[in-house]
């Protein structure tokens, strides 16, 4: 049986320039998958896409076994005949409307009177923790209560997916983290089927099964938080994860132990790296990547023979940038007070915490 | 259930506008061209040759068209830095008052002060030759009252203009001139002069477009002494026997040449000189100390609603009430003889005050039906549909309204599929265009404000685009609508240019019933009935400031 959501080939542009290109996912009912990407890579608009606010030129997209868009026979439902729910970036509150009539527009849409309506309306402000909210002007709320009324808007009207289009970005530090955990745990509890679009790695990670890394318009890297964190396909994806030591190299895969291969980097300096996505033939150009927590810093014996050049006082812990030659790396450690300044040092990585990243 | 194509019944609507403002815009402009090219039977030259033969009209069509925008946005500047910048008493008042005469049409303040100025009968003529024994003190029937009067009328559109240029100005602009050195004097010259260029540039732009095609003030001012500009020269053209269609048709081109030269320039310009440092957003002004000079300030406003206000309408009044026209206290007596002829004896009245009634409702209406329309499709599905509604909707402010009824008048008076000429429609049309700026700019404001995630979740929750339309979009741009409805309302009850081009006696309307009064002589019927449309202006400026105040939390 195939998937619950399938999004195939999917493609967008504003005239000349191509915002989304080739973009394709499937997801199971009751998953949530998050695209994931900085400003500009096409995540928004692939969410808009899918809700029907975009016109994409080709793609198809299949829900629940209905075809809702297929670009080749010219079909795209209209957002209002697709069956989904969303939750906007700005929450979308109508001002003009008490949050009951917020929260139960779908059914007013379907003809349905306020007292049927009332007790699927009531249950959704109670799961967003507003019961007794319902008859208040919408205007009159914060941030973070507008914020929990676009939620139950969305819950109410039971859609097969519901898309949420970076829901915590306006509020402040401290209800972002709040609100998080709310979302996850609500969404377990209703067991819904979801598309998250964020640019926040740690809200990506706390909130999905799976997570589409985005960039230019395509997905560059699709997978379970862990894979994405600990097996970053490319340079672009360990970086914007956080891989803070990302080297230019050459790749020789190695024969006798596959998976594994020798990275020549600047400087003649040769590393032992672990290539989780090998296929045969050695990936150019190439970088290696690797957290600076994995990094061990000695003041003698094995290793590559590097300098302190400068280090950073934390607490904690302590950031040590060591050149070797042309390289510079960083290591996070604990404050080791022997590692001042101009201090020559040895240091290695394990080759299972060293990664071949390609382009 | 499959529906093809995402957004179809937006793109239906699209293409209904494009074809909409196509026949109501181009359709016209595209008749002057041809009309003015057609003598009786075919291609001529002639007509070009005639017009261009007459160069003291030419003249005089510049004369007023640059000297009325020279002093309107030098007055309205002025004003707007006046009010918008200086601690000026009563300030709050005065900023109101400034821009009434946007709701007097002109030639109510031409007759008025046809009376006041006028070198026999004028009024402050008769005063001066009792009390001081001179003769002749002013001569408003002139190319100078015509532009003294014209320049009155159209003060308050430099003004509102400049006003919010300076209100959304950040005030830090200037504060750092000021840090850096600069005097007041200074900061005012080298930066917010040079800021506030395209909203004096656009406000000249827009009164001299209408200044160019204006009819009323040197229809009231000027032909009684022979000073003829284009806009009469239209009407004299199409009132002669037989009518010179050409002549009129050339007459329109030639400003329509001139007004859409300046609009290219205008943009060119603004291509050039617009910068993003004022903003949309509002700031609160940084107040100018001058001291006492702000009391002089306050009187230079004060005497501008004195004479552009308070002197045309308490002249109307008094010659609506007074017996007949004279000095002379002892022979003065009032009473309301004269409503009494306009309402219940002049034959017209009634039906000139239904026809401006219906025709201000259905302009008003049908105006923000197509503005919201046509905004909504501008603002909401960019690309290049909304591109040519934008900038075609836009094109009347380009026309002199005269003659785009011209070229209403030329496609209508041979069109056998639309026979509308000659009954109210024609006129509705022609109000229709010349509003249309106003009504897509108002709704695209309202739109650009309103973000359309609002409308969106909508979709999302179920709702057609129609629902959302009337469930979401019109209840939150209400307070726009209702302002945009009102204004509209009152302008096409006082239009006169295209009307009287347009209109035929089963179609008349007060601005036009007002005008045969004048011809005839007929001057205290013609005082009450301008009492009467003034009324009528004020009652819906009031429903209008009320329905604001109610509509002012939402």
């Amino acid at each position: 049986m195939s998937a619950f959501l399938e999004v195939e080939g999917l493609a967008v542009s504003y005239g000349p320039i191509a915002a989304v290109e080739g973009v394709g996912f499937s997801i199971e009912k009751g998953e949530h998958l998050t695209l994931l990407g900085p400003s500009g890579c096409g995540k928004t608009t692939t969410l808009r896409a899918v809700a029907g606010l975009e016109t994409p030129s080709s793609g198809r997209i299949v829900i629940d076994g209905a075809t809702i868009l297929d670009a080749v026979q010219g079909l795209s439902l209209p957002p209002e005949k697709r069956g989904l729910s969303m939750v906007f970036q700005s929450y979308a509150i109508w001002p003009h409307m008490s949050v009951f009539d917020n929260v139960g527009f779908a059914f007013r849409v379907r003809g349905m009177g306020r007292e049927r309506a009332r007790p699927a309306v009531e249950r959704a402000l109670a799961l967003v923790d507003l019961a007794g909210f319902a008859d208040r002007p919408a205007s009159r709320l914060s941030g973070g209560q507008q914020q929990r009324v676009a939620l139950a808007r969305a819950i109410a009207c039971d859609s097969k997916v519901m898309l949420l289009d970076e829901p915590l970005s306006n509020l402040d530090a401290q209800l972002r983290i709040a609100m998080r955990a709310e979302l996850s745990d609500l969404r377990r509890r209703l067991g819904m089927t979801s598309v998250y679009v964020t640019h926040d790695q740690e809200e990506a990670f706390a909130l999905s099964d799976r997570i589409a890394v985005m960039r230019g318009g395509r997905i560059e890297q699709l997978g379970t938080p862990a894979e994405i964190y600990c097996e970053p396909r490319t340079r672009f994806v360990a970086g914007f994860l956080g891989m803070k030591n990302i080297l230019d190299a050459e790749i020789r895969p190695l024969s006798r132990e596959s998976g594994y291969a020798e990275a020549r980097l600047a400087g003649d300096i040769i590393f032992r790296a672990r290539d989780p996505f090998a296929s045969g033939s050695a990936p150019s150009p190439a970088s290696i990547g690797f957290r600076p927590v994995d990094v061990r810093l000695e003041t003698a014996g094995e290793g590559i023979a590097g300098v302190v050049a400068r280090s950073l006082f934390l607490g904690d812990v302590a950031h040590y940038y060591v050149r070797s030659g042309p390289i510079e790396i960083c290591a996070h450690d604990r404050p080791r007070p022997e590692l001042s300044d101009g201090r020559e040092v040895r240091w290695r990585v394990d080759p299972d915490r060293c990664l071949v990243l390609r382009e | 259930m499959a529906l093809r194509g995402g957004f179809s019944t937006e793109t239906a609507v699209g293409a209904g506008l494009g074809a909409v403002v196509t026949w109501l815009v181009i359709l016209p402009l595209a008749a002057v061209a041809i009309g003015a090219a057609t003598d009786t039977g075919g291609l001529s030259a002639r007509p070009f040759l005639d017009v261009l033969g007459s160069g003291r009209i030419i003249a005089n069509t510049v004369i007023v068209g640059v000297g009325a925008t020279a002093i309107a946005v030098a007055v309205g500047g002025a004003l707007a830095l006046t009010l918008a910048r200086i601690e000026t008493p009563g300030r709050a008042l005065l900023s109101r008052l400034v821009t009434v005469p946007l709701y007097i049409t002109p030639l109510l303040t031409a007759i008025a002060w046809s009376w006041l100025g006028s070198p026999r009968g004028g009024l402050i003529n008769l005063v001066c030759r009792r009390l001081l024994g001179i003769d002749s003190l002013v001569d408003l029937e002139t190319g100078g009252g015509v532009v003294f009067v014209s320049a009155l009328a159209y003060v308050p559109l430099p003004f509102l203009l400049i006003s919010a240029a300076l209100r959304s100005m950040d005030p830090s602009l200037e504060e750092s001139a000021r840090i850096h050195g600069g005097s007041t004097f200074q900061s005012l010259r080298l930066v917010t002069l040079p800021l506030m260029l395209p909203s004096i540039v656009g406000s000249a732009l827009l009164v001299f477009v209408q200044a160019m095609g204006l009819f009323s003030v040197p229809a009231v001012l000027g032909m009684p002494s022979g000073f003829y500009v284009a806009g009469t020269e239209i009407y004299r053209s199409l009132n002669n026997f037989p009518p010179r269609l050409a002549q009129a048709a050339v007459w329109g081109l030639l400003l329509l040449a001139v007004t859409a030269g300046l609009t290219w320039l205008q943009t060119a310009f603004l291509r050039r000189n617009s910068y993003a440092t004022v903003t949309g957003k509002a700031f609160r002004p940084r107040m100018l100390e001058i001291g006492w000079a702000r009391h002089l300030l306050a009187l230079f406003a004060i005497f501008y609603v004195a004479v552009a206000v308070v002197l045309p309408v308490a002249t109307l009044l008094w010659a609506a009430l007074v017996n007949f026209i004279t000095v002379d206290l002892d022979l003065m007596a009032f009473g309301l003889k004269h409503f009494r002829y306009v309402l219940f004896e002049y034959p017209k009245t009634y039906l000139a005050m239904e026809n401006s009634l219906v025709l201000g409702v259905a302009t008003a209406t049908l105006g923000c039906a197509l503005g919201l329309a046509l905004s909504w499709s501008i603002v909401r599905r960019p690309g290049r549909l909304s591109v040519y509604l934008d900038q075609v909707s836009m094109f009347p402010l380009a026309v002199p309204s005269m003659v785009l009824a011209l070229g209403v008048l030329w496609v209508y008076v041979r069109a056998k599929a639309l026979p509308i000429y000659g009954t109210i429609s024609i006129l509705l049309i022609a109000y229709l265009t010349h509003y249309l700026p106003i009504a897509v700019r108002a709704g695209s404001g309202a739109l650009r404000q309103l973000h359309s995630e609002l409308e969106d979740a909508a979709r999302l929750t179920g709702a057609s685009w129609g629902r959302t339309i009337r469930w979401i979009t019109l209840p939150l741009t209400r307070p726009t609508l209702v302002a945009t409805w009102s204004l509209l309302f009152i302008l096409s009850v006082q239009e006169i240019s295209s009307s009287i081009l347009l209109y035929t006696s089963r179609t008349t309307v007060l601005s036009v019933a007002v005008f045969d009064l004048w011809e005839a002589g007929n001057v205290n019927a013609l005082a009450a009935l301008s009492v009467i449309q003034l009324a009528i202006t004020f009652l819906a400026l009031l429903a209008l400031s009320r329905a604001g105040r109610r509509e002012g939390v939402a």
